[in-house]
């Protein structure tokens, strides 16, 4: 059927090659940066204020790419507003570090904020709260003493002004560049939550993808409530590495919220787009009446 | 630089603007979905590119895949035909961050004039006459209730964002405003999203005129006379003709005006349409603006001799008018039937299906704009126009002789088309006196059905 089509086509190029001699230039177009996506599930290409209209989440395959800190509590909270709280907590070299705080600096520059660590206080749904997130972009969201030091004091202004807690964790874990000095902050975060459960305060910890390490081990799930974001990885050490070290194939699924749910160490999970939703209700179902 | 046009379209109109960039020396790129490989477009662009699945909304109404198109294939315009993404505000909004031109006017210009409410107060503004109504949205019933009591029954309740003659309720009574008011903004939001409707007078059995017009980039406004589209059904246009023939000559000079007025006070660039319908007064007041080529733009190339398609394409390009508004003449009389692939028995029930014979007329003053041939097989996830069949002569009577023997000579085997509902339409005294408005067709089927 399509035969004389086909037929046609090659006399035509004959022509035009050999005796028009038609020569077609490339043209070259310059499309500005940033404009489209490619998404790294299902390799669509997604227009870019697309993917921020829809909080990051692919809208063909639903797959979710990271959330800055900022924008997932303007996610969460009333009109998008937060105080935000401890901006005077710098980053400090305490080991010496080789070129620690260059790279900190670095990370300053690319993500635009201070530490890996955005906290303050807001409202959602009416209620008031108080609220951090960890920033997967800077350093991995990984905790240093500027940033357990800021989640300790939030925690404690919380504590003190009797106010809910809501915490986004996104994190590799404990700042290998501090050493001791990072893992002193799990112990640190810990006690303050402590003294902020004794108040019988609520305190919400979302654990959205990834939370490992020290992080995973201290404060994130010490939540009254543990949230899970879909399609998160949870746990302390990486597959790779339990995979290595005990030598056995880790079971289907390993580390995925939805394993961590089954398993008991978290109590629901709530797709990114319900967060708001979730958490308000849960803060509405705990307030307590003055 | 050679320049490279993405064609976002299919069927004949993609057919139509491959046509013209080949006689322009622009090379060609099509895109096509599945159901559509056989296509001609396909066969006859420079370069084509499959860009999904049957359904529209995979394929032809995929904004990233036809912009990917044109991005990979090096392009460096888009034209969007008609229909698909040829008026969507974000579509061209996109195209333009990308760099690309985009055949038609400004993203800006589409989004001001694609909401009817918006429309109609730039309208207004630019002292066109418009029907009465609401100053744009109406909100609640109270408000909508007072509107419609103080122009009188009856009224229309129209979708903000709605087209193609969907989302619009007729209301001849209070109480019937109480009852499909809420249901009316129900039906906005699912069919467009969008629940906002507002409030006209509706006219009743109008006549559907529109003027086509030409903008460039340096302010330069032409109009090039008017189409009468008032043979629909359904509101789906199935006859056009330029001139009209009960026009005024001193109406048709005001609503040129008033047409190009339009075009300057929004800064219209590229080709475009201004709808107005006419009560039986031979009153007219402004609709709305289509900002794209139209399906019927054949028959305004007939009476003026001026290649639209390739004029939308220059001015993209940049080029200024070739011409000014003294140097436009119309000749003759142009009459447009659409061949549709249609069962008029089965309540004009699309019929898809493989062309097995196929035989065109021909001969002078004919022109046939279509995708298919002898072999082809007609998807059933598009519209069903199969072609348009063109005639131009001298005058409307030679024109409808002209048709009649082309319809006759227009055989189609295999599927089911409208060629003879056409053809009877052709013979009927009160077309060929040209005495005919909007309710026409439904009159003729009507009286059919009744024996």
């Amino acid at each position: 059927m399509d035969n004389f089509f086909d037929v046609r086509k090659s006399k035509l190029d004959v022509f035009n090659n050999n005796i028009r001699k038609k020569v077609v230039v490339q043209t070259k177009i310059n499309i500005s940066e940033g404009l489209f996506t490619k998404c790294e599930s299902c390799n669509e290409l997604i227009f870019h204020e697309d993917l921020l209209a829809n909080l990051n989440v692919c809208p063909h395959c639903n797959y979710y790419f990271r959330l800055s800190a900022r924008r997932r509590i303007q996610s969460v909270v009333d009109k998008g507003v937060l105080t935000e709280m401890f901006l005077n907590v710098n980053t400090t070299n305490p080991l010496n570090f080789p070129g620690y705080l260059d790279k900190i600096s670095q990370y300053q520059e690319s993500s635009q904020e201070r530490d890996a660590f955005v906290c303050g206080k807001a409202s959602i749904k009416g209620i008031d709260v108080a609220i951090g997130a960890l920033d997967s972009n800077f350093m991995m969201g990984s905790m240093g003493s500027a940033v357990g030091e800021k989640v300790t004091k939030l925690i404690e202004f919380a504590t003190l002004e009797k106010l809910p807690l809501v915490i986004f964790s996104a994190s590799g874990g404990a700042r290998m560049q501090e050493g001791i000095f990072s893992l002193m902050q799990m112990a640190k975060t810990s006690a303050a939550l402590k003294y902020h459960s004794n108040a019988k305060l609520l305190y919400i910890s979302v654990l959205t993808n990834p939370t490992t390490g020290g992080v995973a081990a201290s404060f994130a799930s010490l939540g009254d409530i543990n949230i899970a974001e879909t399609k998160s990885l949870i746990g302390f050490a990486g597959p790779r590495v339990i995979k290595q070290t005990i030598n056995q194939e880790l079971p289907a699924g390993f580390q995925t919220a939805e394993f961590q749910l089954e398993k008991g160490f978290v109590d629901l999970i709530v797709e990114r787009h319900k967060m708001r939703d979730t958490i308000g209700k849960l803060l509405k179902l705990h307030k307590k009446e003055v | 630089m050679q320049n490279k046009v993405l064609i976002a379209n299919r069927g004949e109109i993609a057919l139509r603007i491959i046509r013209a960039c080949k006689e322009l020396g622009i090379a060609t790129v099509a895109v096509y979905s599945k159901a559509d490989k056989d296509s001609l477009h396909v066969k006859f662009a420079d370069e084509a590119i499959c860009i999904g699945n049957s359904r529209s909304n995979d394929s032809y109404l995929n904004m990233n895949r036809v912009i990917s198109a044109a991005l990979s294939t090096g392009c460096n315009a888009i034209h969007p035909g008609y229909g698909f993404l040829s008026e969507n505000e974000r579509f061209v909004s996109i195209v333009e961050k990308c760099g690309l031109k985009f055949v038609g006017p400004t993203s800006e210009v589409i989004a001001k004039l694609g909401n009817k409410a918006a429309a109609r107060a730039i309208a207004k503004l630019a002292r066109l006459p418009i029907v009465e109504g609401s100053d744009g949205v109406v909100d609640s019933l109270e408000e909508g209730l007072a509107i419609s009591n103080k122009i009188g029954y009856p009224i229309m309740i129209k979708a903000s964002n709605g087209g193609g003659g969907k989302g619009i309720t007729i209301v001849y009574s209070e109480t019937e405003f109480r009852k499909t008011f809420g249901k009316t903004m129900m039906e906005a939001k699912a069919a467009f999203g969008d629940s906002r409707v507002y409030i006209e007078k509706y006219i009743e059995n109008p006549k559907h005129i529109e003027v086509q017009i030409l903008g460039d980039n340096f302010g330069n406004v032409v109009q090039l006379g008017e189409r009468d589209c008032s043979m629909q059904r359904n509101n789906q246009k199935v006859i056009e003709e330029s001139p009209c023939v009960s026009l005024n000559p001193l109406v048709r000079r005001s609503m040129g005006f008033a047409a190009v007025r339009l075009a300057k006070a929004v800064k219209y660039t590229n080709a475009g349409t201004v709808e107005f319908i006419v009560d039986k007064d031979g009153k007219f007041y402004f609709i709305e603006m289509n900002t794209r080529i139209q399906v019927e733009h054949p028959v305004t190339e007939a009476v003026t001799g001026i290649d639209l398609v390739k004029e939308q394409l220059n001015i993209a390009f940049g080029s200024e008018l070739s011409m000014r508004q003294y140097g436009i003449k119309t000749n003759g009389h142009s009459i447009e039937c659409r061949i549709n692939a249609e069962d008029i028995q089965n309540n004009f029930r699309p019929s898809p299906g493989t062309i097995k014979n196929l035989v065109f007329p021909g001969g002078n003053g004919i022109r046939i704009d279509s995708h298919i041939y002898s072999g082809y097989e007609v998807p059933p996830f598009y519209d069903s126009m199969l072609a348009k069949l063109i005639v131009h002569a001298p005058t409307r009577k030679e024109a409808i002789r002209k048709m009649r023997m082309a319809l006759e000579q227009f055989i189609v085997d295999g599927i089911i088309t409208n060629v003879d509902f056409l053809y009877v339409i052709m013979h009927n005294p009160e077309f060929v006196k040209g005495n005919y408005n909007t309710s026409f067709i439904k009159k003729v089927l009507e009286e059919q059905n009744n024996g």
